[in-house]
């Protein structure tokens, strides 16, 4: 069955502070979007709105997946049920492997019954392969999750879960911030590869501030939010605009709309962006 | 108003411990020491509530009379099922003990110890088959006059376990003793001797525990671990006493030139806990790693004072003491690194850490310092925490459902401790241990 993402003006507030103003976005199978935007525009918070960070508080909008409300379940019913993001700032849990943790969630991922785990050798096997896969040195297995890990490792331990969770839906928060352009390759490769893996089923959702990591991740599209909503969207060449000059241009754009939105003005559009009234 | 009140015999006296000292046969001087530990009890005053040491473990309406002394004896019996499940396969220990009720029903070792001059027996039995070994080691490490309770202990302990490794030999397999009780509103007091003569090494398990019964049962045990120079002891003392045992323990070793001694305590059971841990560190080059793993629900209160005291130059001494603890239990650690004048290059490590599960429970921690040596290296820490909820809301996202999280959690907790217990079957249980207490009332 095709997963869809289906997100309409979703507002989100952490504490007391209003993040998410009216965002909306569909990431359907097969898709492959970039969302990009400067620091503090609110693409995080999105990413942890959608797996249901409790520190996050939605106060309106909807989110359909898979034709479900998304926002009624609970963070572990959406991983069991495709969703997947691959955290900017994993946590560590000290005392925890990361064999014991992988073999849970893949066991939960593939319905296993409460207490049930996949067998030790199935389970060997598949996380083998992946590690091969994604160039990853084993020993990671053996270590706690994320304990004393680089900030490269910490990326490729969530790129490694991903590939074992094998999501419908996957969502990658500025997992390249941080990276050497090498690892950065890696981690795009690993990302196309389950893209294809999934018989191009995947839908994958790329927050980053840089345009870089598109160069190895073609998306398919893309979308520029400030401010708590996506001012404008378009295909892969807007991705190659913004590395050339930046969010500058847009962001007088935006300035420009948000003026006469505010003023109760006419104008919902400047060059670029667009107003999406709800 | 009328219902009858149940009948509270006055179970201890002297004449008790004539009796019980001559219906085990035992030596004259074994009842001259029980005697003179009665004196000891008559005397001394039970523990107040002002004294420091007792100060957050509430004894009140402890009656001491009112619980009868279990005796020893050797019978043919099986043992019963909750014992057998304790225990766990026989054949992973080249020597096994199991007592039920004080009643000694299983005893073997393996022929090539018994041949090598291990002896593993009962300490009633020791008494009169190694006279001089008991006699010369018997409450030399823990006194009848300490406090009323140790002094109750040592007039009227019986059966208990005798162990003693010859010079220079080496048991890879542990010797394993297996307590049930069956029988509550008694008082069943044990004594551990373990003797490791020099360059020896021995691993000591012991595994207790209790049918759930409603009278309050009391258990006053003490355990004396000698080893000799150069010996390496591994003791493992894990507690799933019933709901109504009360446990004033203590675990004390002295340790020789170059020993090494291992405690792991694992408390589950009983409704209170008051032990002791305590190592005196006497002879250059020794080094004693105490470890403690404790997991209290219900109304359960854990009292642990612990005891680290360097005697002498160049020693070591490694604590680890971690605690969960949920709904309304409790839990009190106190521990003391003392290092004496002259113990220079003392290197005395103290780590108390708890973690909360519900709002009602509580843990307090209560480091102490008493340094008189002037080049040693010595830390110690205490935290209590709770779950983090950014890990489990970590934990969740990946697909695992919040008690499996929580569950995690609390096991990596623990992960700390289980990296330094080199047994597996003892890591098995306690993490067995743990797994039952997750699922309890929740």
């Amino acid at each position: 069955m095709a997963a869809e993402l289906g997100i309409t003006d979703l507002w989100a507030q952490v504490e007391d502070k209003v993040i998410l103003k009216g965002a909306s976005l569909t990431v359907r199978s097969g898709e492959i979007h970039a969302l990009m935007g400067p620091n503090g525009s609110g693409k995080s918070t999105l990413a942890n709105v959608l797996m249901g960070n409790p520190f996050y508080q939605v106060i309106k909008g909807e989110v359909l997946y898979k034709g479900e409300d998304l926002l009624a379940m609970a963070p572990d019913e959406r991983a069991r049920k495709g969703l997947f993001i691959a955290f900017q700032y994993p946590v560590s849990i000290p005392g925890v492997t990361m064999a014991s943790f992988l073999r849970t969630a893949v066991s939960a991922r593939r319905g296993y019954e409460k207490d049930q785990l996949m067998s030790l050798a199935e389970f060997q096997k598949l996380v083998r392969g992946k590690v091969e896969e994604l160039q990853i040195d084993p020993a990671i297995l053996g270590r706690y999750v994320n304990e004393g890990f680089s900030g490269g490792e910490k990326k490729r331990a969530e790129i490694l879960q991903m590939a074992v969770l094998e999501p419908e839906i996957a969502i990658m928060d500025e997992t390249d911030s941080g990276l050497d352009v090498d690892a950065v390759k890696i981690v795009a490769a690993g990302v196309n590869r389950m893209y294809e893996h999934s018989g191009r089923q995947m839908g994958v959702l790329v927050i980053t501030h840089y345009p870089r990591i598109l160069k190895y991740i073609r998306p398919t599209q893309v979308h520029v939010m400030f401010d708590g909503r996506i001012v404008t969207s378009g295909d892969a060449e807007l991705a190659d605009e913004l590395d050339r000059i930046g969010y500058d241009g847009i962001r007088a754009q935006y300035e420009q709309v948000a003026a006469e939105v505010a003023g109760e003005g006419e104008v919902r559009s400047a060059g670029k962006v667009f107003w999406v009234r709800h | 108003m009328s219902e009858p009140q149940p009948v509270t015999t006055t179970t201890l006296s002297r004449d008790l411990v004539v009796r019980q000292s001559e219906a085990a046969g035992e030596p004259a001087w074994l009842l001259e020491r029980r005697l003179a530990a009665w004196e000891a009890f008559v005397r001394l005053p039970l523990p107040q509530p002002s004294d420091e040491e007792w100060r957050r473990t509430d004894l009140s309406g402890l009656d001491l009379d009112a619980h009868a002394p279990l005796a020893f004896a050797a019978a043919k019996s099986k043992p019963p099922a909750p014992l057998m499940a304790l225990v766990g396969d026989p054949a992973q220990a080249a020597g096994l003990r199991l007592v039920v009720d004080g009643l000694q029903v299983g005893e073997r070792v393996a022929t090539e110890l018994a041949r090598g001059g291990v002896v593993f027996t009962s300490l009633s039995a020791a008494a009169r088959t190694h006279p001089d070994l008991v006699q010369e080691h018997l409450g030399s490490v823990v006194r009848g006059d300490e406090n009323k309770f140790r002094a109750l202990h040592a007039a009227l302990w019986s059966g208990g376990t005798f162990l003693y490794v010859p010079r220079g030999v080496e048991v890879d397999l542990p010797l394993v003793v297996g307590t049930w009780l069956g029988r509550e509103g008694v008082a069943y007091m044990p004594h551990t001797l373990v003797v490791a003569d020099e360059q020896s090494r021995v691993t000591l398990v012991e595994l207790a525990g209790s049918a759930p019964g409603k009278a309050r049962t009391l258990v006053n045990h003490a355990v004396e671990l000698i080893p000799r120079d150069g010996a390496q002891v591994r003791y493992v003392h894990l507690q799933h006493w019933g709901p109504s045992v009360w446990e004033l323990g203590i675990v004390r070793t002295v340790l020789a030139r170059d020993t090494t001694v291992s405690t792991v305590m694992g408390a589950f059971g009983g409704a209170l806990v008051k032990t002791n841990v305590e190592s005196r560190l006497v002879g250059p080059g020794g080094t004693s790693e105490m470890l403690g793993v404790l997991f209290g629900d219900g109304s359960q209160h854990f009292d642990y004072h612990t005891l680290q005291e360097h005697a002498a130059p160049n020693t070591t001494s490694d604590l680890l003491y971690k605690g969960a603890l949920k709904d309304q239990a409790r839990s009190v650690f106190a521990g003391l690194i003392r290092a004496d004048y002259g113990a220079q290059k003392t290197n005395a490590f103290q780590l108390n850490r708890n973690l909360i599960l519900s709002d009602g429970a509580r843990a307090d921690s209560m480091p102490k310092l008493e340094i008189m040596a002037n080049d040693l290296r010595c830390t110690h820490g205490a935290s209590t925490s709770r779950l983090n909820e950014d890990q489990i809301f970590y934990l969740m996202s990946r697909g695992l459902p919040r008690p499996v999280a929580v569950r995690m959690m609390v096991d990596g907790f623990f992960a700390e401790i289980f990296d330094r217990i080199p047994l597996e079957t003892v890591r098995r249980r306690l993490s067995e241990a743990i797994a039952q207490k997750m699922v309890m009332g929740t």
